[in-house]
């Protein structure tokens, strides 16, 4: 499914930091993985990668087979909304839209009718427990709401792949469990592979796999 | 300022483009606000050094109005005991026949009293003309001209110079070439000495003088001299000091200052809400910062504080540029202004000179950072309230409270009612400005309101137009009005402002060009000088009657103009045949009834006054008019209100007889001629022609020549009007492009979430340009029915306050459909570049954007 080959990714700014060095992972359809390691060790730069926000600098990386290297720009954008599903440590939604309009964006992004894009909206934002929040804008809600909104518009398309940097990172952790709860029954319901960069070592032990990361290189890959 | 160097500069350095954005806006204002003072400074100095010039050691002048005086009030002058000096003067502008040349003031004196008072120090020439006076004298065709004006056209001493008079083209002989100093510095050097007698023929002044110079028997007070020479001479009569004399005159051109001081006001508050703007949007974006520093211990007036100074110092630096740039300018502002200077004097002044002056860098300097610290300290207050824990919650964006709605909208109402209230209720002037300013706050309070709904109607537009980014435009519009509120409000004043200023170009042009129809309506106009407001060349009363005997000539009526003085203003005295006018001109009358007004005027008992005079000088059908004339106060009732353009000091009709009588001047400026039925005009304008042909200078004007002048003159009038619609559309242009790189540059974290989550570079982009436009359309429908409100305001003001012309209102459609495409154009070639960078720059970068 997700394939990383000899990936070297540097920022060459005015020191050059190599982010990524060397990295090869392959991650298969169904799993659900977590990316552990300490700060600084490249992990979100890996998720940038594989939700192909962001291009190596050497090295390959694939999706269904497909290399990226050789797509331009919006080729990459219509892998990216084909396949890839975002949920952020920031939630990430856009303030002047209500729940069920940032919910529905993905899809109206994608040409549907607004009637199917709201229907589809309302059951998603069921589904993670928002049904009475339809209609409220972004600031009225909390932030394991916001949460749950941010992940009800990355399935919105039902991606084949989910991708979350630190989606709990910056909940209490009883509403961290809580979307723990929600993306694993995900998982389980609708075969979603799921990727999550965390630090909280329950979020990690809760995922089939884990790998570890240091210093921009992989130094553990455990399968449960 | 510890924190300023540790937070404000990092973020001036990262947003360098915004930042002198911020530094372009006060720029502009301050720019067009020191090039406007700057050319006026210099061309009003010119001016008053082409007066003082003229002056020489002059103390005292003595004139009556523009009408001039019999030569009688010379000797009673020289009779008095505190006059020691008094010179005769003719100052009127003359016409060289040397090709290119065109005309040159011509100054008629008298040599034997004259050297004491000006200085004529002849660069070469027969010294005898200076020392024996009667050598002048003697020879009436002498003329001294300036080192310059004979260098310009290869003249020497004892050369020939043909120079037009009343009674034709004749050949005069440079007598005397005058140095570069005092005299021949006026007027760029187009300036010609003759003597008085000499002067009196070529403009066919009659046995008149324009003006007596004088100086005062030493040991006589300035003040004491003049109030005994008025006593003496009685109120017909101004002395006046030579400077005062010079700004009577400047105030005749009152209307172009203030035009030019309001476009360089309007500048600044365009500047105002551009910062405005700048600062709003650096708040919303720094309110993490904010909540750090308020956190760390920082006190509410420490955050406010730091962008107080903040503005303080881009309005120092933007300042600094506008000055440098205003004063870049000014020359060709100056050259403006200078072209109508001349089209009223008739003479170049030549390039007026532009040097800066520590008083106006110093004010420009002031008002740039003022401007700028008022237009932040809202912001800066906002920065202040700041809640920090608040503001530590990434994404969230300030939204409209919903208290605060509603707080604006009933300060809206209220002061809408208000205005509404003071705008209809009350006649009182100033009651009438607070009025307006009423309803425009009340209109920039529901700016956002206006804007939202106005985007709401538009939705389903844009939704059909482009589902997807067509909604995106338009929530992002509705969901955020305070981000774009200040753009649509300065972009709507803007608007506004091209409106009116149109509207009442359009108005104006349109009465002035139908009262030239009727009220200019004879045949002909036989004048002395190639326009009809020139009153260099009086023709002769003989001429009268024998122009009436050319075949072909059906009714001729005279007309006398002078300029004479009214309260403390040189209001315009035209002199005619009323009876005969009464029949032929048809000029629109406001007040009193035409026909009895006709007759009581043509018998010499009333007067009739121009709309503008009336309103000018508060006067209305009754009332009494004082007017000084040489023989004493004139008191005449006013008959009518008529619709009269000829000046914009005011105009008063009163018959020949009358003016006559009491100004001893029987001159006359131009004959209106009307041809008999079945007459061809062309034949008739030849054969009139030919009767004066070398007996006079004359011209012959058809109705359709000075209809042309007429409409000439009204268009430079407007060309001032067309540079501010032009600054204004500039402004408007530059205010929206200006807010949307601001507003788009701060949205990338935005765009890039709409990428992340699968929206295509063309979506984003087309959802970013409809943005734009849509924003162009909400502030085109707010400003150009605003627009509608503020002509209405201008054309009262116009008609209650200054110049006192009533306007009829009509909405200037073509100038109105013509901003719509260019903001268009200028909303979307604006909103482009931010639209690429946001598109194009970075996914990663832009999702950690703050
Ligand atoms: N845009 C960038 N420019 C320069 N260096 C960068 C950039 N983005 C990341 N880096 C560097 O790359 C390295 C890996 O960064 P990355 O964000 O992947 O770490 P991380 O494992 O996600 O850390 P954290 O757990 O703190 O989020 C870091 O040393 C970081 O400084
Ligand atoms: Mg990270």
């Amino acid at each position: 499914m997700i394939r990383l080959d000899a990936v070297v990714k540097q920022f060459d700014g005015k020191r050059r930091v190599v982010a990524l060095n060397d990295v090869s992972v392959s991650i298969t359809r169904g799993e659900m993985v977590s990316i552990v390691g300490p700060s600084g060790s490249g992990k979100s730069t890996l998720l940038n990668l594989i939700g192909c926000l962001d291009r190596p600098s050497s090295g390959e990386v694939s999706i269904d087979g497909r290399r990226l290297s050789g797509l331009d720009d919006d080729e990459l954008t219509r892998v990216r909304r084909d396949t890839i599903g975002f949920v952020f440590q920031f939630f990430n939604l856009l303030p002047t839209l209500t729940a069920l309009e940032n919910v529905a964006l993905p899809l109206h992004l994608r040409g549907w009718s607004r009637h199917r894009a709201r229907e589809r909206a309302t059951e998603l934002l069921g589904v993670v427990g928002l049904a009475q929040r339809v209609h409220h804008l972004p600031e009225e809600l909390s932030g394991g709401e916001r949460q749950r909104v941010a992940i009800a518009r990355a399935l919105s398309v039902y991606p084949p792949v989910l991708l979350g940097d630190e989606p709990t990172g910056n909940l209490d952790s009883r509403t961290g469990e809580d979307i723990l709860a929600l993306l694993t029954d995900l998982h389980a319901r609708l075969g979603t592979t799921i990727v999550i960069v965390t630090h909280d070592m329950r979020v990690a032990q809760s995922c089939g796999r884990t790998i570890a990361m240091r210093d921009g290189q992989v130094v553990g890959d455990v399968r449960r | 300022m510890i924190l300023l160097r540790l937070i404000s500069w990092p973020y001036v350095r990262k947003h360098a483009g915004r930042a002198l954005l911020t530094v372009a806006g006060i720029a502009i204002g301050v720019a067009v606000f020191v090039a406007m003072r700057a050319a006026n400074d210099a061309v009003f100095g010119a001016f008053t050094q082409t007066v003082s010039r003229l002056a020489g050691a002059t103390e005292l002048q003595v004139t009556a109005g523009f009408s001039g005086f019999d030569e009688a009030v010379l000797e009673r002058v020289q009779a008095m005991p505190e006059v020691a000096v008094a010179s005769p003067v003719i100052e009127a502008v003359g016409a060289t026949g040397l090709p290119g040349q065109g005309n040159v003031l011509i100054l008629g004196i008298d040599m034997t009293g004259d050297r004491s008072l000006r200085e004529y120090d002849l660069e070469s020439g027969d010294a005898a003309v200076l020392d024996d006076p009667l050598v002048f004298l003697a020879q009436p065709d002498s003329l001294m001209i300036t080192a310059e004006f004979a260098r310009r056209n290869g003249l020497r001493t004892n050369d020939r110079l043909p120079l037009d008079t009343v009674d034709g083209r004749k050949e005069f002989v440079v007598r005397g070439v005058l140095g570069a100093s005092g005299l021949s510095g006026a007027f760029g050097g187009n300036l010609a000495i003759m003597d008085i007698y000499a002067a009196q023929h070529v403009f066919g002044r009659g046995r008149r003088f324009d003006r007596i110079d004088l100086a005062l028997t030493p040991g006589v007070a300035l003040d004491a001299g003049r109030q005994a020479l008025q006593q003496a001479l009685g109120p017909g009569f101004q002395v006046q000091t030579p400077s005062a004399r010079g700004q009577s005159f400047e105030s005749l051109l009152r209307i172009y200052r203030l035009m030019l001081r309001f476009s360089s006001l309007f500048a600044l508050v365009i500047a105002l809400f551009m910062i405005y703007n700048a600062f709003a949007t650096a708040v919303t974006q720094r309110r993490a910062e904010i909540g750090i520093l308020r956190a760390l211990g920082a006190t509410r007036g420490q955050v406010g504080l730091l962008f107080v100074v903040e503005s303080a110092v881009a309005g120092c630096l933007g300042s600094a540029v506008g000055v440098a740039l205003g004063y870049a300018l000014a020359g060709g502002v100056a050259r403006l202004i200078g072209t109508l200077l001349e089209g009223i004097q008739g003479v170049g002044q030549g390039q007026a000179e532009v040097t800066p002056t520590p008083w106006l860098v110093g004010v420009a300097l002031a008002l740039g950072t003022l401007t700028s610290v008022l237009a932040a300290a809202l912001p800066a207050r906002e920065a202040a309230r700041v809640d920090p824990i608040k503001a530590l919650q990434r994404g969230r964006l300030q939204v409209l409270g919903a208290g605060e709605n509603r707080a604006r909208t009933l300060v809206a109402a209220g002061l809408g009612a208000l205005g509404a209230a003071l705008f209809v209720g009350t006649t009182s002037l100033p009651a009438f400005y607070v009025g307006y300013l009423c309803l425009l706050l009340a209109a920039l309070l529901l700016t956002p309101w206006l804007s939202v709904a106005l985007v709401r109607l538009l939705r389903p537009a844009l939704v059909w137009l482009r589902p997807t980014e067509g909604m995106l435009a338009a929530d992002s519009l509705i969901g955020a009005p305070r981000r774009t509120s200040a753009t649509v409000s300065a972009l709507m004043l803007a608007i506004a402002l091209v409106v009116g200023l149109a509207g009442i170009g359009r108005a104006s042009h349109g009465q002035i060009t139908e009262w030239a129809e009727s009220a200019l309506n004879p045949d002909f106009f036989v004048t002395g000088s190639p326009t009809l407001t020139g009153r260099d060349y009086r023709l002769p009363e003989a001429m009268t009657g024998e122009l009436a005997k050319v075949e072909g000539v059906a009714i001729v009526q005279r007309m006398r103009q002078p300029r004479v003085a009214y309260r403390n203003s040189l209001v315009l005295l035209m002199a005619t045949d009323v009876e005969s006018v009464g029949r032929t001109a048809r000029r629109t009358v406001l007040e009193g009834e035409a026909a009895d007004m006709y007759r009581r005027v043509a018998a010499g008992e009333a007067a009739i006054v121009s709309e503008n005079f009336a309103a000018g000088f508060g006067v209305h059908a009754g009332d009494v008019v004082e007017l000084a004339a040489p023989t004493g106060m004139l008191r005449l009732p006013v008959a009518g209100v008529v619709r009269e353009y000829s000046d914009t000091q005011g105009a008063l009709i009163v018959d020949l007889a009358l003016y006559r009588k009491h100004w001893h001047d029987d001159t006359v400026d131009l004959f209106r001629v009307y041809v008999s039925p079945g007459a061809v005009p062309e034949e008739v304008r030849g054969r009139i022609l030919t009767r004066f042909a070398d007996q006079r200078r004359l011209f012959v004007l058809s109705s359709h020549q000075v209809r042309a002048y007429v409409g000439r003159m009204a268009d430079q009038w407007f060309s001032v009007t067309w540079v501010q619609i032009a600054v204004a559309t500039l402004v408007a242009v530059l205010g929206i492009a200006s807010s949307l790189t601001v507003t788009i540059a701060d949205r990338r974290r935005e765009f890039g979430v709409l990428q992340a989550i699968g929206g295509l570079r063309r979506q984003v982009r087309a959802a970013i340009w409809m943005e734009a436009a849509t924003l162009a359309v909400v502030c085109l429908v707010l400003g150009l029915v605003l627009g509608a409100l503020h002509l209405y305001f201008v054309l009262q003001i116009s008609y209650r306050d200054y110049p006192g012309l009533r306007f009829d209102y009509a909405y200037p459609s073509l100038v109105a459909l013509a901003v719509c495409p260019v903001m268009l154009a200028a909303a979307v070639a604006a909103a482009i570049g931010p639209a690429e960078s946001a598109v194009r720059g970075s996914l990663v970068e832009a999702l950690e954007y703050e």
